[in-house]
């Protein structure tokens, strides 16, 4: 009912202001997209290509060779699969640790728990790359370093507290009485956790599933300072390590930075509707 | 030592608890990690089937082309010599590998490293005790050319080798030179003007590594000694120790840097792009001329370079300077770059095997040469084989005809405080934007 | 029941996990932080206690205060640049409806979920003087186009683009979503009483935006001291120091200067600094919030009573 009221003014406005409301879409949307459509572009051109004046190029030939390097030489498949088992593994883990703190936080009564929540949530502040050279000594003084832990533990360790400031918020406005009813029945505490309170949850869980997962897909401060081999590398380090490898040429270095951008476009592209709708509540709460 | 106490004391009891937080999986993880690496590498005695790994942290990332291809032919042949033994190489561009040298230098090293043999670098590295000694004996006949070494010793131990003896170069297109009638300048004077008429007729002159910061410092180094001569050495060791940079040959030196950027001697935006974009600009025929290093003679052979840049890259060394205390054959070069081994390395005597081995003369030097890699730190007139491209015949022959060498560049002889300061005021003050007394101020201000 | 819920064993089991990762990766490098910043280390071998001459040379620290006034433009730049255009374009799109709505929002936030590492590195191209994209735009509409775009005076402005660009999708789905939560009987209110588009957007949106405005801000200015990636690749700092930032800046003291104490004592005034911003703004808002809901209600009450 209400879009339609709310449309009409765009809708139904004079042409004039119809004509400048569009063309300001357009340009926004154009300078956002251009860049990748360059980067597309040139990444099936060849290295001297780069060199010409034009926005846009007609390659002389396509050079999906360009990608073949990037895809064989850069070790795509390997990184995207260290990449993706890092991040399901830390949401999993915030999703877990953070829910059953705000369990404890909300639901069960104990003096501490304003002081608990607080310490949790001062993490939220602590900037993260503050932590990198104590980190390092740390990880290294208890071999961690170039283990998968030395990316999983701080990925965790900061997506909580926001996650929990989320779950809180949700866990307060779930009623009580669904619960009360299960321990009438004689469940225990962890079936009261897991089994009633959890499933009631999902719409927090999947925005902070979302959450956790942007912003630790895409992190390479730490994956470069913390990973040395290429067994845990992820597909942003790789990016870094590539160019290096490749610094004449250009080409082949458009190719592996399109091709590591491309499944977040991808998974973006299909799942636009949940993930727009999990970052708007994770943000606007959070 | 006392660091590691305290860390550990800090850490134990939380890594103690947080692994039992995060379920058994972490730990048993971590241990299975460990195992791979170093399998059954605890039993000391060298049985010839036991299992090693070696690793390899080394500043060479292109391993298809140059010295990193170099490098990488020598690990493979190890590897198939010695089939016990895997080489995990780990590889980091210049900057990015000194970072991360100095995050491994704060615990465990691997086993072989690029080093560079400089104070900059090297005195907290050898004061910290991180490199294993080396029997100079043990080089008797791998034919290093005479004070080469002197940079990795210290209190007459030996800690490292060097890989190249590196040459400071302008490299220039030989097409667009001869396609303009230009020609190679001996003053630097004809230099600037040069750069004017390449201006003119809409090509960038000189492509540099101003990103960077050290290649700058190489060019300063380059102007100061063609300025001062042999006494170069002096006056940059005294300025050092004094922290007084008020010789007129430092301001002069930099004076000219400045006034040769505001010429348009470098692309624009030189202060901010990185080496490969520099060397991107010389190699598709987009700057007439390039500003690096002798180890970047491979471009010669590279084959992701069009060919008819490739075939014609040339160079020559910096020209004479009016009121210089040189001959035009005094040039700008050190040894630089090599290699050493850990001292904590668990296997210690395999890892001198292997940095051995790579030294052998018919190794490094001869891979390299037969590469097209500048120079090796070794003797290599017994590799010559008329297949030489005009490039590396060049560096042969102006090291050859030399009479006098700088020796290591000025950033590089204090600490690696004074090394950061300089490297990135050096920015400021070629681009204009700090004056030369100021740069000088900077820099001395850095010594403690 | 009460007893089942104040069961320390349960609380314990299910806080404990929470709090020994807290304790692990945030609280022990900060106390870690805290004593190496006392020390003169290289970050290996032996080291003394300085005690505060780290801190002392920090106060005459050209380049820190380079970093700090880096993160107020930045968030400057956020704020002003950034956040309006955000606004009114998340503000025409709630109006667009259908399939367009849909198209443009998903076009909009796509940079968002790009990796840094690839931004950074697409935009060092974008920016390159002799063949980069911005350039040969100049050069496309008839200019010269020999624009040093990371140069001296201009590069943090540079950065600053990259960043608003990179990070506009995520502002504008903010506002998109504060809008989308205010009570349409507003705007059919307003069109009843003949307001135009932008009358209602000033008389209406705007005003019932205020805490969605404040949550970014507050975002805003903590990210703009945050920022490390973007420079770290793109400019390192460079020229000189003239896009530096503060975790930029640590970094390379600690790990390339080998003043390992001294880059830890950086980090500790770091945090200390985006522990009170964060505090500060809170409280700032706080207090603004109780005052607005009173107008609020007077403004509501007036209404009722017309």
């Amino acid at each position: 009912m209400h879009t339609k009221a709310k449309s009409s003014a765009i809708k139904h406005g004079s042409p004039f202001s119809r004509a400048v409301i569009w063309i300001l879409l357009i340009v926004v949307a154009i300078i956002q997209i251009f860049p990748l459509v360059w980067l597309l572009d040139f990444s099936l051109a060849s290295s001297t290509e780069m060199f010409t004046n034009g926005l846009l190029i007609i390659p002389e030939k396509f050079r999906f060779d360009n990608y073949v390097k990037a895809f064989v030489d850069g070790n795509f498949l390997w990184y995207l699969k260290n990449s993706f088992l890092i991040n399901v593994l830390a949401v999993v883990i915030v999703v877990l640790v953070s829910f059953m703190a705000a369990f404890a936080i909300t639901r069960m009564h104990w003096k501490m728990s304003g002081l608990v929540k607080m310490i949790l949530l001062m993490g939220m502040m602590i900037p993260i790359h503050a932590t990198l050279l104590p980190n390092y000594k740390i990880y290294s003084t208890i071999n961690m370093t170039d283990t998968m832990w030395s990316l999983l533990i701080p990925y965790v360790a900061f997506s909580m507290p926001q996650a929990l400031f989320l779950m809180t918020g949700f866990l307060e406005s779930i009623p009580k009485s669904l619960e009360e009813a299960a321990v009438i029945d004689g469940c225990g505490i962890f079936r009261v956790v897991f089994g009633i309170d959890m499933p009631m949850m999902k719409p927090s869980i999947a925005t902070v599933s979302i959450m956790t997962f942007l912003n630790n897909w895409n992190e390479f401060m730490m994956a470069s300072t913390y990973l040395s081999s290429d067994k845990w590398k992820t597909l942003p380090f790789s990016v870094l390590e590539f160019t290096g490898e490749y610094s004449s040429n250009y080409a082949a270095q458009f190719a592996v930075m399109a091709l590591t951008a491309a499944p977040a476009v991808i998974v973006y592209i299909i799942l636009n509707k949940q993930i727009t709708k999990g970052v708007a509540l994770g943000a606007v709460k959070g | 030592m006392k660091k590691k106490i305290v860390s550990m004391i800090a850490t134990m009891a939380l890594v103690a608890t947080t692994f039992a937080g995060c379920g058994s999986g972490s730990a048993s993880n971590a241990d299975t990690a460990a195992a791979d690496s170093s399998e059954d590498a605890a039993t000391e005695t060298a049985s010839d089937g036991e299992e090693i790994t070696l690793k390899l942290f080394s500043n060479l990332p292109d391993r298809k082309n140059g010295q990193g291809l170099v490098e990488q032919t020598i690990v493979d042949a190890y590897m198939a010599e010695h089939p016990n033994v895997t080489i995990e190489v780990e590889t980091l561009d210049e900057e990015a590998y000194k970072t991360k040298f100095k995050a491994y230098s704060m615990d465990e090293m691997p086993d072989i490293v690029s080093i560079w043999g400089q104070p900059s670098f090297l005195d907290e590295v050898l004061d910290a005790g991180l490199l294993a000694e080396l029997n100079t004996a043990d080089y008797a006949d791998y034919d290093f050319v005479e004070g080469s070494l002197d940079g990795f010793m210290k209190d007459g131990k030996l800690y490292g080798l060097p890989r190249n003896t590196d040459v400071a170069a302008f490299y220039y297109n030989q097409k667009i030179f001869e396609d303009n009638g230009w020609t190679v300048p001996e003053t630097y004077d004809d230099l600037l003007a040069l750069a004017k008429d390449m201006q003119a007729k809409g090509v960038t002159p000189l492509a540099m590594d101003g990103g960077d910061g050290w290649p700058l410092a190489v060019y300063l180094t380059d102007v100061l000694y063609k300025l001062t001569g042999s006494d170069y050495a002096n006056i940059v060791t005294n300025a050092l120790e004094t922290g007084d940079f008020s010789d007129p040959a430092f301001t002069k030196a930099a004076q000219l840097l400045q006034d040769s950027a505001a010429a348009g001697l470098f692309q624009t935006g030189f202060d901010t792009q990185d080496y490969g974009t520099a060397q991107n600009l010389f190699t598709n025929g987009q700057a007439a001329m390039y500003y690096m290093g002798s180890w970047d003679a491979s471009m010669a052979l590279n084959q992701d370079i069009p060919e008819e840049v490739r075939t014609n890259i040339r160079m020559f060394t910096m020209p004479q300077i009016e009121g210089g205390a040189t001959s035009a054959t005094d040039i700008t070069a050190w040894n630089g770059g090599g290699y050493a081994v850990a001292a904590g390395s668990e296997n210690l005597d395999q890892a001198k095997d292997f940095l051995n081995y790579m030294y052998l003369p018919e190794n490094l030097s001869k891979i390299g040469w037969e590469n097209g890699v500048g120079m090796s730190a070794q003797d290599e007139s017994d590799f010559m084989t008329g297949n030489e491209t005009e490039l590396q015949m060049q560096f042969v022959d102006a090291v050859g005809a030399a009479t006098g060498l700088s020796g290591t560049t000025m950033n590089d002889r204090g600490t690696s405080a004074f090394k950061t300061a300089i490297e990135t005021s050096i920015q400021n003050m070629s681009n204009g934007s700090m004056t030369v007394e100021d740069f000088l101020s900077n820099i001395a201000s850095s010594i403690e | 029941m009460k007893k089942m819920y104040s069961n320390k064993a349960v609380i314990a089991v299910l806080v404990g996990p929470g709090l020994l990762l807290f304790a692990f990766a945030v609280l022990a490098p900060i106390i870690l932080s805290i004593y190496y910043g006392f020390t003169n280390s290289t970050g290996m071998g032996s080291y003394d206690f300085v005690g505060m001459k780290n801190y002392k040379e920090l106060i005459h620290d050209e380049a820190f205060f380079i970093s700090i006034r880096n993160s107020a433009l930045l968030a400057l730049g956020f704020i002003c640049i950034q956040h309006p255009i955000a606004m009114v374009t998340a503000y025409i799109l709630d109006r667009l409806g259908g399939r367009a709505e849909h198209f443009f929002r998903c076009v909009f936030f796509i940079p968002n979920v790009i990796s840094v590492a690839v931004i950074a590195y697409l935009w060092k191209f974008i920016y390159n003087p002799d063949f980069g994209l911005l350039n040969n735009i100049i050069k496309f509409f008839g200019g010269e186009g020999k624009v040093n775009w990371l140069g001296q005076d201009i590069a943090i402005w540079s950065v600053l683009i990259v960043l608003i660009w990179h990070g506009f999708g995520w502002g504008m789905l903010i506002y998109y979503t504060g809008i989308k939560n205010i009570d349409p009987t507003l705007y059919e209110a307003a069109s009843i009483d003949g307001a135009g588009s932008v009358q209602t957007f000033f008389g209406i949106t705007l005003p019932l935006m205020k805490p969605v405005i404040q949550v970014n801000v507050t975002m805003a200015l903590i990210s703009a001291l945050k920022q490390m990636e973007t420079v770290y690749l793109l400019t390192n700092g460079g020229p000189g120091n003239a896009t530096q930032f503060t975790a930029n800046y640590l970094y390379q003291q600690a790990f390339r200067a080998f003043k390992y104490g001294y880059g830890n004592a950086i980090g500790v005034v770091f945090i200390i600094l985006c522990v009170v911003l964060t505090v500060i703004t809170n409280k700032v808002f706080e207090d603004r919030d109780l005052k607005e809901e009173k107008k609020l209600n007077k403004i509501s009450m007036r209404k009722e009573a017309i």
